[in-house]
């Protein structure tokens, strides 16, 4: 819940909090923060451990072992070099008081996002959109419209664009002014051909500093109602510039969604680190920014995604620990090493979705195709593909997810170092028509039949547009 | 042989020291193996340089994460500047710094892990590093490296709106006449070698070991 007090303290403990030096900050408090928790709360996931563990008392020490490091550590301002703290019942009070959902969008697209428990029978949320990956500017309306037309994407979510009117954009500068204009000018066309103008819209990609942001929402170009993004830097850090954008977005009176990729072998360590660094990052996104929704994107040092094994047994326990003990609104990032046109794509997203849905995540996000680093390598089927195999998945317990998710694994595992980026969006999609190629359709029909001989009900109701969906609580 | 065995004793006791981050101990070895007759560069390139392969293997296996390999590091440093570093200088009257890198990430962006991974292992390789953070202006870099009297500019992007920062720094260097003064070498997630040629940058790094083979090129040894 954010109001003026809260941002007004905030920013008198950004410049009153203790000071640290940012070395001392990443490598000693982190880490030995990380290793004295993982050991006092007895957190423990072996390299064999499930997927999606049915362990709730784990899940409940790891949310304890995240509140306390969020009390432990808090968040360092790279700018004036200080630690804003909280004590263990302000953090309590502040996420006792924090929504539990959200309406995204405007008449008549607006969606209302809502707080899931582990094994819950309520659909997920879907953001679908590339996440931030840079595309060719002549393919870009075509590609986020590839996504705004599927119905089951509830919200979209940007990619940023390769130039501006064919130049390099350069971040920082006037050019940054001119590329998050234009990422509204097109997507605001993209959702308005697709017959969906009120679609909720993640935004702005293109503000890599905080000029982007300033300038689209400044010129009421992008409304409040749409969710504003803003990094948290790993592992638990921020600056003025990010911090500008917070109080902008609250002084608009605008969604925010924050969002950290924790690093795997970083200063939070192994499995166990990342699991602590997902709760208590989040609870530290919603102290520091008074966030509404947000996201942790778990990112392998070598490979860029999420879906590797190590990190999807961190994800899921830590998931459930937020779900089971808080009703913040919490989303799962999906980032494949795969990209378009690969089968590796569609079962990185299919593992990463059970996992997610059967944990408790209140939305997906994604997927960022090709771990997101590779020009115009996405599409809206993935979208798709990554809402049917969540809805039909809504329910389900976790032990069976735990069953999809493995053999999902065994299917892409040995990929994982390969870089199967696929196809770029063109050679994927009829771009005039905005329709998928037969061939990359009849993959995802391929994996989709795979995953019913394994037992998944994709066709039920519920994995349908609209039927089962509801908007009341 | 007994020279072997002596040296293997030692390679087992200095990895615990590395695991360990024990500054002091490690130090202490150092001087011992001097004392006991090996030149620096035998320390160096049979006892450490394997060690030091040994840990970058295991981080690549993610077997130890950053915060083993930082304190690892630390150790290495703490040899080289107390104990190798003036045993060389003392006997040769140079210094043995393989040379300086100016290295940050550019304008606008705030990534740092994997440049931070880059500035380590060119660290323990024996480079000066001089790291200027994130968010480096073309400028910064420039004043940084005469200030430094640096060999190397180093300058890492994962944001396509940061890259063109790469190739204005090199045109800025040409139209102050110091293109010739410096190498640059360039990386990060979206640079690619076929980007780094087409803005006339010296090398292009794919990752922090690549980092230091072409670093080693650029002042001419071998990679
Ligand atoms: C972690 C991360 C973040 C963290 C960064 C934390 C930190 N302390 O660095 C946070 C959350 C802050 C963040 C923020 C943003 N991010 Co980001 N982020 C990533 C992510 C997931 C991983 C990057 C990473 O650290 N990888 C691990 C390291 C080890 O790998 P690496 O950096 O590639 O480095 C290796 C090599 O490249 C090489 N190397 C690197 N530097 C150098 C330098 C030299 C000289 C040499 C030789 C070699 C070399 O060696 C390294 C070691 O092997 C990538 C996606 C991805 N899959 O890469 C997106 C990504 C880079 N981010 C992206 C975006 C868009 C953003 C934001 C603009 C989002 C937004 N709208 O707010 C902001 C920008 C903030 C800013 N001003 O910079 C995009 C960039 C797209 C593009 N091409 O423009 C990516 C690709 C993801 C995506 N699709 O959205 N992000």
């Amino acid at each position: 819940m954010r109001n003026a007090v809260r941002l007004v303290d905030v920013l008198d403990r950004m410049e009153a909090g203790p000071i640290i030096e940012e070395e001392d900050f990443d490598m000693r408090l982190v880490p030995e923060t990380m290793a004295e928790l993982q050991a006092k709360y007895d957190i423990s996931i072996p390299p064999d451990a499930p997927f999606v563990p049915d362990d709730d008392a784990l899940a409940d020490r790891l949310f304890e072992a995240g509140l306390e490091m969020a009390e432990a550590i808090g968040v360092l301002c790279t700018d004036t070099g200080r630690r804003m703290l909280w004590t263990r019942s302000e953090i309590l009070d502040a996420i006792g008081i924090a929504p539990d959902h959200l309406t995204v969008g405007a008449f008549p697209d607006a969606h209302t996002e809502y707080k899931r428990l582990p094994e819950d029978t309520r659909r997920i949320t879907i953001k679908g959109g590339p996440v931030g990956t840079p595309s060719p500017e002549h393919l870009y309306v075509a590609i986020q419209q590839s996504y705004a037309q599927e119905p089951l994407v509830d919200l979209m979510i940007d990619g940023s664009l390769e130039t501006v009117y064919g130049r390099e954009g350069r971040s920082h500068s006037p050019w940054e002014v001119l590329l998050s204009w234009h990422e509204m000018e097109m997507v605001l066309t993209a959702v308005q051909r697709a017959g969906r103008p009120g679609l909720g819209i993640g935004c702005t990609e293109n503000s890599v500093s905080e000029i982007g942001e300033l300038t689209v929402t400044a010129a009421d170009r992008l409304g409040p109602h749409h969710w504003h993004h803003v990094a948290m830097i790993s592992e638990f850090k921020t600056n003025y510039a990010l911090m500008t954008k917070v109080a902008h977005i609250h002084k608009t009176g605008s969604i925010l969604h924050s969002f950290y990729n924790t690093i795997y072998g970083g200063t939070a360590g192994g499995r166990e680190g990342m699991a602590i660094a997902i709760v208590g990052g989040c609870i530290l996104m919603q102290m520091a920014y008074m966030t509404t929704t947000h996201s942790v994107s778990p990112t392998h040092p070598f490979y860029g995604n999420t879906t590797s094994p190590d990190i999807l047994r961190a994800i899921a326990p830590a998931q459930q620990a937020l779900s089971r003990n808080t009703h913040l609104l919490n989303d799962v990032v999906i980032t494949p090493v795969g990209g378009p046109g690969t089968k590796t794509l569609l079962y990185e997203v299919a593992a990463q979705s059970l996992l997610a849905v059967s944990s408790g995540a209140a939305a997906l996000i994604g997927p960022r195709s090709a771990a997101g680093t590779e020009p115009g390598h996405v599409s809206g089927l993935e979208a798709r593909f990554m809402a049917e195999v969540a809805h039909a998945a809504a329910g389900m317990s976790r032990a069976e997810a735990n069953r999809l998710v493995a053999e999902m694994v065994a299917r892409y595992k040995a990929d994982l170092d390969q870089r199967p980026v696929g196809k770029r969006f063109d050679e994927v999609y009829d771009v005039v028509r905005v329709q998928p190629t037969e061939e990359w359709l009849g993959i995802y029909e391929e994996v989709k039949s795979e995953l019913r001989e394994l037992g998944l009900n994709l066709d039920s109701a519920a994995a349908h547009d609209c039927v089962g969906r509801s908007t009341t609580v | 042989m007994p020279d072997e065995k002596r040296e293997e004793a030692l390679r087992k006791e200095l990895d615990q020291v590395l695991a360990a981050g024990d500054t002091e101990k490690g130090t202490q070895i150092a001087r011992q193996a001097l004392e006991s007759g090996l030149t620096p560069t035998e320390f160096f390139v049979g006892i450490i340089q394997p060690l030091l392969y040994d840990v970058g293997k295991r981080f690549e296996r993610l077997e130890i994460f950053l915060p083993d390999l930082m304190k690892a590091a630390k150790v290495i440093q703490t040899m080289q500047r107390e104990v190798l570093e003036p045993a060389i200088l003392a006997e040769s009257g140079e210094g043995s710094e393989l040379g300086t890198v100016v290295i940050g990430t550019c304008q606008g962006d705030i990534h740092d892990i994997g440049k931070n991974m880059v500035a380590l292992m060119l660290q323990v390789n024996g480079f000066r590093v001089i790291d200027l953070g994130t968010d480096v202006s073309p400028q910064n870099f420039i004043d940084a490296a005469r200030k430094e009297e640096a060999d190397i500019i180093g300058m890492s992007s994962l944001l396509t709106p940061s890259m063109p920062y790469m190739g204005d720094l090199i045109k800025r260097l040409e139209g102050l006449g110091l293109r010739e003064q410096y190498k640059v070498i360039v990386g990060g997630a979206p640079v690619t070698e076929a980007y780094a040629e087409r803005i006339g940058a010296d090398a292009y790094g794919a990752d922090a070991v690549h980092a230091v083979q072409m670093c080693r090129q650029l002042i001419g040894l071998e990679g």
